[in-house]
C-alpha cells in the first residue's frame, strides 16, 4: 500500500472511531447512568458498527488491523474489562448494568473469531493461534 | 453526579482531542520534510478529503453557533439561513475548477497569487490577504471567544475564558503553524467528521427535550398566534426604507425579502475568500469538486443545516433554556460525556476554521506581500519559518482582542463575509467573463469595500472619530452590506470596463484565456443550455432567497376553527425553506454536471513556461519600498491624530 493510500486509510480510522467509538462509549455510559439497558444496547452496537466500518475500510484498503490499532484495542477492552470486574466486585453494578456490561462483552468477545474467521477463513484463523512448528521446514522430531 | 465525576470528561475528551491532533500535525510534517508542503500540502491533498473539509470549514462550527442562535432570538424571519448549504455551494460551483485549471497551469496556490499573475496588480493581492486577516482576527476570533465562554460554563468556572482562549490558541499554533496546509487538510477530515457528528447529536437532544417533533411544533405555532410574537414567522415585505440600524431601524424589523436577498449575498461570500480557494488549490486533482458541491455541501451538509441546526434553534425559541448555552448547561448535568463529545466537535469546527484563516492570512503576510514586494531574496526555508512566526503573532493577537477588545473583534467579524463577497468581480474576471479588466476589478473592488465600510459599524465608528457622522447606520433599507458593496462593486466593473481596453491582457492572463476557450471550452451540449441555467437560478434565486420568500409566509398554512393550522406541521417559511433546499440541490446539480461548471475533465495541464526576463537585483528597490511605506505609514499616524484631534474624539 502506498505511503498517500495509508494516510487516507489512516484517516478514515481515526473519522470512524471519533464518531462511533467516542458515540457509542457515550451512550454506553448514558445506559449506565439511566440504568436503561436498551441505552447501554445502542452503544454497544455503535460500537459494533465501529468495528464493522473499520473492517470495511481496511476491505477497501486491503490490509488489516495494524499492530497499534490490535493493541490499543486489546488494552481498552482490558481497561472496561477490569471496570467492569471491579464494580461488580464492589457491588456497584445494578442489574442492568450487570446485563449491559456483559452484552458488550459477549458481542466483542464473539466478534474477534467472527472477523478472523471471515477473514482467514475458519480453519485459517485458528491457525493464527496454533502455530504448527512442522511448518519451520525443520524435520520433526 | 459529582463534581468531580461531571467534570471530568471534558478534559478528557479534549486530551484525546489534543494527542490526535499532534499525531497528525507529526505525520504532516514528516510528509513536508522532503519537499515543500507546508504551504500547499504538495499540491496533493485527495479530491475527498479536500471536498469534505471545504464542506467542514464552510459551515459547521460558526453555522452552529451562529445559526442556531440567530434562529432562537429571531425566529425564521431570515429563514436564508435555512438554505445556507445551497448558498455556500454556489460560489464554488462556479469558480473551484476553472480556479483550479488557472493555478495547475501557473503553478501557483493562492488567490492572491491568481490576482497577481491574471491582473498583475498589489492592489488585489492586498485585498486578499486583508480579507484573510479579517477572517483570522474577526470571523474566527468570535468563534473562538464563544467557544472559550462554552468552556467557561462547562467547567463552572474553574478553567476562565481567559485561560480557555489561551489553550485555544495554543493549539491553533500547533495544528496550523506547525504542521501547515497538509495537517490543516488531513486533520480537516477528522474535525469535520466530528462537528457533523456533534451538531446532529446535539439536534438530537434538543429534540428529545423538546418532547419531540409534534411538541416542538406545538409550542411554535402557539408563539406564531400571540401577537407580540407572531412577526417571527413572517417575511416582512420586499424592503423596508428605514436608516439603518443604530439610525431608527431596529432588528426586529430588519426581517425583509431582500434583507435575506443580501445576507444570501454575505454567505456566498465565503467560498470566494482565499480561505477555502487555498484548500482548493492545495488538491491533487478536480475531479471531486461537483461531488463535493453538490453531494457534500448542499447535499449532506445542507441537510445537516435545514433539519438539524433549524431544529436546535427552534427549540431554543420555544424554550429560552434550550438556546444553545442552556443545552450544554443541561448536557453537562446530566449526561457529561455527551456533553463533553459534542462540545469538543463543535470546537474541532471552529478550530478547522480558525486554523485555516490563520494560516492563509500569514502566509498571505509573508508570502504574497512581504516577501514579493520587500524581500524577494527570502529563502523558501526562510518564509516558511517567516510565516510560523506570523502565524503565532496573529494568534496571540485574536487571543488578546478575544479578551480585550470584544466590541472591535465583532465589527472586524462583521466585516469578513462581505468583504469577501466584493472579490467576486475578479474571480468573476479570471474565469467567466473576459471583458473585465484589470482597472475595472481593482477599482470595482476598491468602491466594494468602501460600499461595505460605509454601511457597517466599522466603518461609520472610524468616520464618528474623525468627526464625520454617517445619517445612516448598519445596513440601510434592511439591505446587508454585502449586497451595499456589490451594487457600488458591479456598478464601478461594468463602466469602467466599457471605457477601458480589453485587450490589454498580460501574457500570462493571455495563457489563462486560451486555456479557457481551448482545452477547457465548454461543450456544445451545456451552452445550448445556458438560457435554461439562467432561469432556472434567476427562479431559485427569486422565490428561495429573495422576494418570493413572500409566497412562503402563507404557502403552508390554512385557516382552522380555532386558528392557523400548518399543513405540514412546522412553520411554513421553514417548509418553504426546505423545498428551496431541495430544489436548491438540484440546481447545484445542474451546474456543475450538466452545466459542465464543475464537472470532472481529465487533462493533462503542463506548466506554463513564462518568458524568459533578465533577473536583476531588486534590494535597492525594496528597501526604498520599505522606506516609503514606513513614511507613509508615520505620516499618516500623525494625520489621524491630528484630524480626530480636531474633528472628532
Amino acid at each position: 500500500m502506498s505511503k498517500a493510500a495509508m494516510v487516507e486509510r489512516d484517516l478514515l480510522v481515526f473519522s470512524i472511531w471519533a464518531v462511533l467509538g467516542f458515540g457509542g462509549l457515550a451512550l454506553l455510559l448514558e445506559g449506565f447512568s439511566r440504568d436503561s439497558y436498551m441505552i447501554s444496547l445502542a452503544g454497544t452496537l455503535t460500537i459494533v458498527a465501529g468495528f464493522v466500518a473499520h473492517i470495511v475500510v481496511n476491505g477497501v484498503f486491503d490490509c488489516g488491523f495494524r499492530p497499534g490499532e490490535a493493541a490499543l484495542g486489546i488494552a481498552a477492552f482490558g481497561a472496561l474489562a477490569l471496570a467492569f470486574i471491579g464494580g461488580w466486585a464492589v457491588g456497584g453494578l445494578s442489574p442492568t448494568d450487570y446485563w449491559s456490561g456483559l452484552t458488550l462483552f459477549s458481542v466483542l468477545a464473539v466478534g474477534l473469531p467472527a472477523y478472523l474467521s471471515t477473514r482467514y477463513g475458519l480453519r485459517g484463523a485458528f491457525s493464527r493461534f496454533h502455530v504448527r512448528h512442522a511448518d519451520d521446514g525443520k524435520p520433526a522430531a | 453526579m459529582t463534581g468531580m465525576a461531571s467534570t471530568i470528561w471534558l478534559p478528557l475528551f479534549a486530551l484525546f482531542y489534543g494527542a490526535v491532533m499532534l499525531y497528525w500535525v507529526r505525520v504532516s510534517m514528516i510528509a513536508s520534510s522532503s519537499g515543500d508542503g507546508f504551504f500547499s500540502a504538495g499540491h496533493a491533498l485527495s479530491p475527498w478529503i479536500s471536498a469534505l473539509v471545504i464542506a467542514g470549514a464552510s459551515m459547521t462550527g460558526w453555522f452552529v453557533l451562529g445559526g442556531s442562535q440567530q434562529i432562537a432570538e429571531q425566529g425564521f424571519q431570515m429563514p436564508v439561513l435555512i438554505v445556507g448549504g445551497v448558498l455556500l455551494a454556489l460560489p464554488g460551483t462556479l469558480f473551484f475548477k476553472r480556479l483550479w485549471f488557472v493555478a495547475e497551469r501557473m503553478r501557483v496556490s493562492s488567490q492572491a497569487e491568481i490576482f497577481r499573475v491574471y491582473y498583475q496588480s498589489a492592489f488585489l493581492v492586498v485585498v486578499s490577504v486583508a480579507v484573510a486577516l479579517l477572517f483570522a482576527l474577526g470571523f474566527a476570533g468570535l468563534q473562538i471567544r464563544a467557544i472559550a465562554s462554552f468552556i467557561d460554563l462547562l467547567t463552572g468556572g474553574t478553567v476562565s475564558r481567559l485561560s480557555a482562549s489561551v489553550v485555544l490558541g495554543f493549539i491553533l499554533f500547533a495544528g496550523a503553524g506547525i504542521g501547515g496546509m497538509r495537517a490543516i487538510g488531513l486533520f480537516g477530515v477528522i474535525q469535520t467528521v466530528l462537528a457533523f457528528a456533534g451538531i446532529i447529536a446535539l439536534s438530537g437532544f434538543a429534540l428529545i427535550w423538546s418532547g419531540g417533533f409534534a411538541a416542538l411544533n406545538a409550542g411554535l405555532l402557539e408563539l406564531s398566534t400571540n401577537d407580540a410574537s407572531a412577526g417571527l414567522f413572517t417575511v416582512n415585505g420586499v424592503i423596508h426604507f428605514t436608516s439603518g440600524l443604530g439610525r431608527g431601524g431596529e432588528l426586529a424589523d430588519a426581517n425583509t425579502a431582500l434583507a435575506n436577498l443580501s445576507f444570501a449575498f454575505a454567505l456566498m461570500g465565503f467560498q470566494a475568500s482565499p480561505l477555502i480557494i487555498k484548500l482548493v488549490l492545495s488538491t491533487g486533482s478536480p475531479n471531486g469538486i461537483a461531488a463535493g458541491q453538490t453531494w457534500v455541501t448542499a447535499g449532506f451538509f445542507g441537510a445537516v443545516i435545514a433539519f438539524c441546526i433549524a431544529l436546535t434553534g427552534a427549540a431554543g425559541l420555544v424554550d429560552r433554556d434550550l438556546a444553545l448555552g442552556g443545552l450544554f448547561s443541561a448536557l453537562q448535568t446530566g449526561s457529561p460525556w455527551f456533553a463533553a463529545w459534542i462540545f469538543i466537535g463543535i470546537a474541532a469546527g471552529v478550530q478547522l476554521l480558525a486554523g485555516l484563516a490563520l494560516f492563509v492570512a500569514g502566509e498571505g503576510l509573508i508570502r504574497h506581500i512581504y516577501r514579493p514586494y520587500f524581500h524577494s531574496r527570502l529563502s523558501k526555508q526562510g518564509a516558511v519559518t517567516l510565516t510560523r512566526i506570523a502565524i503565532a503573532v496573529l494568534a496571540v493577537l485574536a487571543m488578546l482582542m478575544e479578551n480585550l477588545t470584544p466590541v472591535t473583534l465583532s465589527a472586524l467579524a462583521a466585516l469578513a463575509l462581505p468583504m469577501a463577497f466584493q472579490l467576486w468581480t475578479p474571480l468573476l474576471g479570471v474565469t467567466w467573463l473576459p471583458w473585465i479588466t484589470r482597472p475595472a476589478a481593482v477599482t470595482g473592488v476598491g468602491f466594494g469595500i468602501a460600499g461595505v465600510l460605509l454601511t457597517e459599524p466599522l466603518g461609520y465608528q472610524v468616520l464618528s472619530f474623525f468627526g464625520l457622522e454617517l445619517p445612516w447606520g448598519r445596513w440601510p433599507w434592511t439591505i446587508h452590506s454585502a449586497l451595499w458593496g456589490m451594487a457600488a462593486n458591479v456598478a464601478a466593473v461594468l463602466i469602467i470596463s466599457a471605457i477601458t481596453n480589453r485587450s490589454a491582457l498580460g501574457p500570462e492572463a493571455r495563457e489563462i484565456r486560451q486555456l479557457f476557450s481551448g482545452l477547457l471550452a465548454t461543450s456544445g451540449k451545456a451552452q445550448g443550455l445556458r438560457s435554461t441555467a439562467w432561469s432556472v437560478t434567476l427562479a431559485w434565486f427569486f422565490l428561495a432567497v429573495g422576494p418570493g420568500l413572500i409566497f412562503g409566509n402563507g404557502a403552508f398554512v390554512a385557516t382552522g376553527e380555532s386558528g392557523p393550522v400548518w399543513l405540514l406541521g412546522m412553520p411554513s417559511l421553514w417548509a418553504w425553506s426546505l423545498a428551496a433546499w431541495i430544489s436548491g440541490l438540484g440546481l447545484i446539480w445542474f451546474l456543475s454536471y450538466k452545466m459542465e461548471m464543475a464537472s470532472p475533465v481529465h487533462v493533462a495541464i503542463p506548466p506554463y513556461e513564462p518568458p524568459l526576463r533578465l533577473k536583476k537585483d531588486k534590494s535597492a528597490e525594496e528597501q526604498e519600498r520599505l522606506r516609503i511605506l514606513i513614511l507613509t505609514g508615520a505620516v499618516g499616524f500623525a494625520l489621524t491624530v491630528l484630524i480626530a484631534f480636531s474633528f472628532g474624539g
